[in-house]
Order: C-alpha cells, then structure tokens, then sequence
C-alpha cells in the first residue's frame, strides 16, 4: 500500500479528496485496482487510459447491465471508450455512500439517457426496460406490454405532458424512493 | 452562419435540461430577448389565470437562456446561484471541470497537509453517520454490517429488509434489558428482597426440563415475578412495586413512540400523497435496479424479479379493468362465493380458537399419575398446538385467497391479514384462558411461565426446522439431484411475509409476558441474536429468494404496523389484567396492594397543590379541553393537507402551461433557422414565421434569435 500512495503523490491525492466523496483509503484502494487493470506498456504512459473491455472485468460491474452505459458517460475521451483514473474517481464518487441524492440522480439520469439528447423518451424507457428485464428473446417483455408500461411511466412522471421524462421530472421521482439513494451504490 | 447552426444543436440538447452546468455548452455571447408581441402570443398568456413574467430578464444572458429554455424556467435562476456556492464536490462534473471551477474560485490549488487531509475525511465519516439517526448510529457501528452486505449483494434489498427488522427487534430488546436492568434488576440487587433467600439453590426434585418449562429451580429465581417482593426501599413514592410498573410502563410506552416514529418515516414516502400522485411504475423502473448487487446469480434473479414484478403490475392493471367490465350475473356469482370462502375462514378460525382454548383447559387439569415425560410434553401441549394451527392454516389462507378472484397484491394483503388476525387472536385466546382458568397460589408466576414456554417453544422449533428440515433438504438435493424427494420437496423459499409473522408474534409475546416474566427481553435477545445466524445460515445455504419483490420502504411499513398491533394487543391484555381487581399471593404488590393502590399511596403522600394537579389531570375537566384542542389540530392538519394538494395541482397545471410554451419557443426558432438558411442564399427576402401574428413587424427579430447576428436584416 505504501508504495502505491507514493506513487500516487500526497498533493494528489489531498486534490482528489477536496474534488470527490472519497476518502483517503477509498481513493487509494481505487488507485490500487486501477493500476491492476492496467497492461504493461500502459503503465508507462503518463496518463494512462483503461479500456471498456478491461474496465467491464471488475466483479463490481461485470454483473451490471448498465455497464456499458457507466463507462460510456464517465469516459472524457474523444471516443467514449476508456476510462482515466481520474474517470475512475469520478464514477466511485457518484457511486459512493456520501454522494448526494442530487448527483446520483443527475448521474442515473444520464446513465439511462441512451441516445444522449438529454430527455428520456420512448426509445430510451424501452431499452432502460430491457436492460432491467433483461436483454434476451425470451426474457422481454412482449411488444403490448412494452406499450402499455410505458404509457404508464409517461402518465405518472411526464409533469408537462411534452411527451419525454426529463431531468427535473427525473429527479422529481427519484427524490421520492427512499431506497434510490441505498442502492444506487458501487464500493470497491 | 455557424453560429446560427450550432444554436440550433443546442436547442435541441438543452431544451429539457434544468441544471445550470449544461448550460455552460452554449455560447457565452449569445444573448436574447423576447419581443413582447411574441409573448402574447404564448399558449400560457392566452390561457387566463396562469401568470406569466411580461418583463424578461435583462441581466445575465447566460440566465437569460436558462429561463427561456427550461420548463422549470422560475427556479433555474436560484439554481444558478447555489450551484456557485456549492462545494466543488457536489458538481455534476468531470474532475477536470471541478478542477477549473475551483481554481476560477479561489486562483491557488490549495496543498492539504496531514491535519487538513483528515480533518475532511471525518468531516465526510461525521456526514455519513449524521445522516442516520439515534438507533442507526448504533445499528451501523455494532452488529452484522459484513453479515448483511453478503446478504444484499445475493439476494437484494428484500431480503435485507428482513434482517434489518430481526436486528431492528434484537436493539429494542436490548433497550428493555436496560430498563429492566435500572428500575427492576437494580434496586433489587442493592437493597435485596423480602425475607425468604431459598432463591438460586438447587433442589434434588429440579430437573434439566426445568429450564424448558420454567418450573422448579426457574421458578424461584428473578426470571418471575413472584421473585420481586418488598425490599427495604420502600419510601411511599420510591418501592418496588412503583419501580417496578413504571418500569414496564416506560418499555410500553418508548416501544409505541419508536414504532410509530419508524412507521411514520416509511409512511411519509410510500402513500402520502394517495394513488392520484402515485409514481409507483416509475419507482421500479428508474429506481429498480440495485446497483450492490455483484453475484452474477443475483442479478439473473434480479431481472427476474423486476420483470415479474412489472408484468405483475401490469396484470394487476388489466385485472380492474376487467373488473369494470362485468356483468351483474358475474357480480352476483362472485360476492356468493367471497361470502361462502369468507364464512368458511370464520368457521376454520373458530374451530382454531375452539381447539387452543379447549387444549389450554386441559392442559391445566394435569393429573398426577401420567409419567413425567408424558406430564412435560402435555406442559407444552397449548404452545404445540397454536403452532401447528400457525403453520397449517395460513397456507390455506393463502390457498382460499386465490380461489377469490381479488388481485395479486390484494391476495398477498388479505392472507396476510387473516394470518396475523389468528396469530394474534390465538395468542390472545390463550392468554385469556389462562387468565380465567388459574387458581393457584402465584398466578402470576403462572402467566409468566405460560409466556416463557411460547418464546422457548418457538425458539426450538425454529432451531429444528433449520437444522432438521432444510438442512437435510439441501444435502439431500446436493447428493442425489435425480432422487424423487428431492424433486418433490422444491427449491426451498425464504418467505418473507411468514417469517416477518413469526418475529411479530415472538414479539408480542415477550411483550405480553415482560410484566409477569421481567428477564423475556434478555431471552428475546438471546433468541433474536441465534436466530439471525440460524436464518442466514438458511438463507445463504439452502433457500433461493421467493419470486416476488418486496421494496424495503413500504414494506417495512407493513413490518412495523403489524409489530404496532401486536404491541397493542400485549398492552391491552396487561391493561385488562392490571385492571381485574384479583388479589396476588406474590411479588411486588404481594398482600393486596395492587398497582392502582401503591400509585395511590403515593399521591396521598405528596403535598396539596401537587395533589390537586393530580386529581385535576385524572379527571373529566382536564380530559374534555385535550380531546378537543387534539380534535382543533387534526382538523387544522387536514385542511392544510388539502391546501397543499390543491397547491400541487395548480403548479403541476403551470409547468404544463411552460412546458407548452417552451415547445412554441423551440417551433418558432426551428422555423427561423429554416427560413433563415433557405434566405441567406438571397439576403433580401425577410424571414416570416407562419405561427407568428399577422401583423408582426417585419424589422423585428422572431423570438429566440441571437441580437447580433451579422446577417440578419
């Protein structure tokens, strides 16, 4: 552990607290998987970038049918794939105990805003549905009953009616589960 | 030109987006304002009583855009302020972001020392212990945190939540042991007992049974009550007997606040507003997901759940709409069967209640010359009896509820129900018959045993069934797979619903038996504690979780409430007994002196002012004012209840209403852009919007476009 937090620098790392949820051992503990995950010619790369796949290995996620989705909104590269130590940090923070209801919202939010446009609309709900029934034929629902939930989740959630769930309709509903904040939760 | 374009994208991107940081995508320059002819012709303005600002915001333009383009318009404003106060922390940003917002804050990177480091780290440690409570500190500081994240990260927040309530039940206990231990075990231990110290001594009659009936040695010892006589402390206001009722008056009463405060934190989330503003679809599908879990077996199971739990939904759905459409004939049939299947429960219920109390009697008419084995087996014979009735009967309940074409989660609902009605009125007939069939010296002590034989009882059987049952049900399913007893007995189920009754109800007993029984809350915690490692022990070894899905939240409102009735239940069998003007042959208020005598005495003893207030609250006139300054608050609560809900309507009605205009805003914009970009091949024609008023003046820009645009006429 020691040599880990030299290399990872006391300036940094006291950066690191001020800027995320974590504490000092959380962020260390990160550092430590993060270098874990990395290859060997990535380790001489001043700022090294995991990619996707490797990042999907961790037993945190790997069981996690957003996965992909979490990678992709916390990734800062060009591409969308990869994620940076500091990526890293920034997912645990949103992920971990302290974070607020405010931030993991706005964070799930994006996680189930597939197209990116910024609202969740029909499209959006029928794959967010998929991904919690999960992806396969046989456990979907049938295209009816598709119909059916979503015009359900619209007529609840959908306050101005425009047809899309956003943001602040997003968290109008999320701030009234009790269990949203105990579950939207990854520690390492 | 591309500016105009990249305006666009933006609309579109920002259109629906409340928080300030996206904003921040749009150029800095761009700065707009609404001609007044346009804000005329919104939707809102022209519907009548919704307000509308007629002066737009001139300051900020990046405000200025806020307020235009998001449908929560009114508040983005304050949002923007408290995001600049905000620690850099709580941004919705990269690290990189943060990084530059809090060096445009304060222009130095601050370096923490050792001290500065930690002080933060138990800054966040204080936060996240200060966002529990009380009990919670404690609950998370002490017992099974490693236990029951195995537990979630398995199985989920359902099966949690039962271990949650058993440990929940293991620091109420805890608690009462700590009461018992100042007002009861205290003062006895310091100023000793009456006069008799035969106590703790073993005679050659007891017998290792004895610890199982709670005769014999037990009997003797401070687990009764016949142990606590008189001591030497007695002041008219400060002796045993006072001390020892407000004792168990203070563990009733914290045991009510506690329960109704937790019931009130669940309640407040789950049915607050009823049905009309229910987000109960979109609970499961935005928050349905736990992230904890980390077992690819549990997320399979996972996704069964939320799939069954949604089709579940649905179906219950199309089920009401079903039972809109019968015919009277259908109707008819139906409330014939509901009230045949109805009278059928009434009837297995009163043949239950006929058996207990016919099998409390006679267990009680024990004659002398049956061998001892036989004597102690007829002993549990009442406890035996209620248990099996316990099994048995609520899966036919459940068997009954389905025949009744009610819905899934009123199925679920109404067994449960009529399973906790017998469990309790069981429990409640049995202790009733004990009551009026007692004769003996100490009928106290006799109470009290009746009540540590249940707890007992039920403490063995649970055991057995564990390690008997389902043990040698997995071993047997793990060896031979194809063997079939093994296909026959299933895949064992943790049911949730039978389990949490059966807490309920080892609950209520202790309650009912503290007062004849004072040492129950150590054995509850003895019990509770063994009992948590023998149900994780089934749970992680042999069950697979059960298929429905119970959310935490509102079913710990359902936990708690049968708990309450259960607390109910107990206070009022004490209340009764307390009343009954029987004389006792032992205990505190040995020689006549019953509770209401003793709290008499020392009234009688204080001083006249002192008295008279006492005498003033006990009577009529102080009673009529409270009960109606409670009526004045309830009613005053009420009417703001539905103030509030008007209130809510109203703004929903509003957001709509700029929800709308926002959607006109981004229409009138789109169709300047078009036009704007099919003109900017001939610069001479001038843009119209064909929403826009007939008269609109054709030098004036359309709403929502930029001020400077070089090339717009």
């Amino acid at each position: 552990m020691g040599a880990t937090a030299s290399h990872l620098g006391k300036d940094l790392l006291s950066e690191y607290q001020e800027l995320t949820f974590l504490t000092k051992q959380e962020i260390l503990l990160a550092h430590k998987r993060f270098s874990e995950l990395l290859s060997k010619e990535d380790r001489a790369h001043p700022n090294p970038r995991v990619p996707t796949e490797a990042i999907l290995t961790l037993p945190e996620l790997k069981s996690n049918p957003f996965r992909a989705r979490i990678c992709r909104v916390f990734s800062t590269s060009e591409s969308k794939d990869g994620l940076s130590f500091e990526d890293f940090l920034d997912l645990l923070s949103a992920f971990s105990d302290s974070a607020t209801l405010e931030i993991k919202s706005h964070y799930a939010f994006r996680i189930f805003d597939f197209d990116e446009d910024g609202t969740l609309d029909e499209s959006d709900l029928e794959k967010l549905v998929n991904c919690l029934t999960g992806e396969t034929d046989d456990t979907r629902l049938s295209p009816e009953e598709m119909k059916q939930l979503i015009s359900n989740i619209l007529e609840e959630s959908d306050i101005d009616k425009d047809g899309t769930v956003n943001l602040s309709e997003f968290q109008h509903v999320i701030s009234r589960s009790p269990d949203f904040v105990s579950s939207f939760k990854i520690v390492l | 030109m591309d500016c105009m374009m990249d305006d666009r994208k933006d609309v579109k991107f920002t259109r629906f987006l409340s928080d300030g940081s996206t904003c921040s995508t749009t150029p800095k320059d761009t700065s707009l304002y609404y001609p007044n002819e346009n804000v005329d012709q919104l939707p809102s303005t022209q519907a009548p009583e919704v307000p509308w600002p007629q002066e737009p915001s001139s300051g900020d333009p990046e405000e200025a855009w806020g307020a235009g383009a998001l449908p929560v318009g009114h508040w983005s404003g304050r949002h923007a302020d408290k995001q600049s106060t905000l620690p850099v922390r709580e941004l919705a940003k990269t690290i990189q972001e943060k990084r530059a917002v809090r060096d445009t804050r304060n222009r130095q990177p601050c370096s923490l020392g050792v001290w500065e480091s930690w002080g933060p780290a138990q800054i966040i440690h204080s936060k996240r212990l200060g966002r529990w409570t009380g009990w919670e500190v404690l609950s998370s500081l002490l017992l099974w945190r490693h236990s029951l994240h195995t537990i979630e990260s398995r199985f989920g927040v359902s099966i949690k939540a039962y271990f949650i309530f058993l440990r929940y039940l293991v620091y109420l206990n805890l608690l009462h042991s700590v009461f018992i231990l100042a007002f009861i075990l205290g003062p006895t231990v310091v100023y000793g007992r009456g006069s008799n110290n035969d106590f703790l001594r073993f005679d050659e009659k007891d017998s290792p049974f004895d610890f199982f009936l709670g005769t014999g040695f037990l009997e003797r010892s401070p687990v009764f009550y016949g142990f606590y006589t008189h001591s030497s402390l007695s002041y008219p206001c400060l002796n045993t007997p006072i001390l020892y009722f407000t004792g168990i008056l203070t563990i009733l009463t914290l045991s009510l606040i506690m329960l109704v405060r937790r019931m009130a934190i669940g309640y407040k989330h789950s049915w607050f507003l009823g049905k009309r503003h229910s987000v109960n679809i979109s609970f499961k599908v935005f928050c349905g997901w736990d992230f904890t879990i980390h077992d690819p077996d549990a997320a399979a199971l996972q996704h069964g759940f939320i799939r069954n739990d949604l089709k579940l939904n649905l179906e219950e759905q199309n089920f009401h709409l079903r039972e809109a459409q019968r015919t009277l004939t259908q109707r008819v049939v139906l409330y014939v069967l509901r009230v045949t299947l109805n009278l059928f429960v009434l009837s297995l219920l009163g043949g239950a209640f006929t058996l207990i109390s016919f099998v409390t009697r006679m267990s009680n008419w024990i004659t002398i010359d049956i061998t001892k084995f036989w004597l102690n087996l007829l002993q549990y014979l009442p406890a035996i009896t209620m248990a099996l009735v316990n099994l048995i009967l609520p899966h036919i309940f459940h068997k009954i509820s389905s025949l009744e074409d009610y819905s899934l989660a009123t199925q679920v609902n109404v067994t449960l129900m009529r399973s906790i009605f017998l469990k309790l009125a069981s429990l409640g007939i049995f202790l009733f018959f004990i009551f009026r069939t007692n004769r003996q010296e100490c009928w106290e002590n006799q109470f009290g045993r009746e009540m540590y034989k249940l707890v007992m009882f039920d403490f063995i059987t649970t055991i057995c069934s564990t390690l008997l049952l389902d043990f040698p049900a997995k071993l047997l399913k793990e060896r031979y797979p194809s063997c079939w007893l093994a296909r026959l007995s299933g895949k064992p189920r943790f049911l949730i619903p039978f389990n949490v009754l059966n807490l309920v109800y080892n609950q209520t007993v202790l309650w009912a038996g503290v007062y004849y029984c004072p040492l129950l809350p150590f054995l509850g915690i003895v019990k509770l504690v063994t009992l948590f490692y023998f149900k994780k022990f089934k749970v992680l070894q042999c069950c697979v979780p059960e298929q429905r899905m119970f959310r935490a939240s509102s079913s710990s409102v359902l936990f708690h409430f049968m708990l309450l009735l259960g607390l109910f239940m107990a206070a009022g069998t004490l209340g009764l007994d307390l009343m009954s003007s029987r004389t006792s042959s032992c205990g505190p208020s040995n020689g006549g002196a019953s509770v209401l005598n003793v709290t008499g005495v020392c009234v009688d003893s204080l001083p006249r002012p002192a008295q008279k207030t006492f005498d003033y609250l006990a009577s009529g006139a102080f009673a009529v004012p409270l009960i109606m300054a409670e009526i004045l608050i309830l009613t005053f609560f009420a009417i703001l209840r539905r103030a509030n809900r008007r209130a809510i309507d109203r703004l929903k009605n509003l957001l709509v209403m700029c929800s709308s205009d926002n959607r006109f805003l981004v229409l009138v914009l789109g169709e300047c852009s078009a036009t704007k970009k099919s003109d900017s091949f001939n610069l001479s024609d001038l843009p119209s919007t064909p929403t826009g008023p007939p008269n609109h003046p054709p030098n004036r820009p359309p709403i929502g476009l930029p001020k400077r645009t070089p090339d717009f006429p």
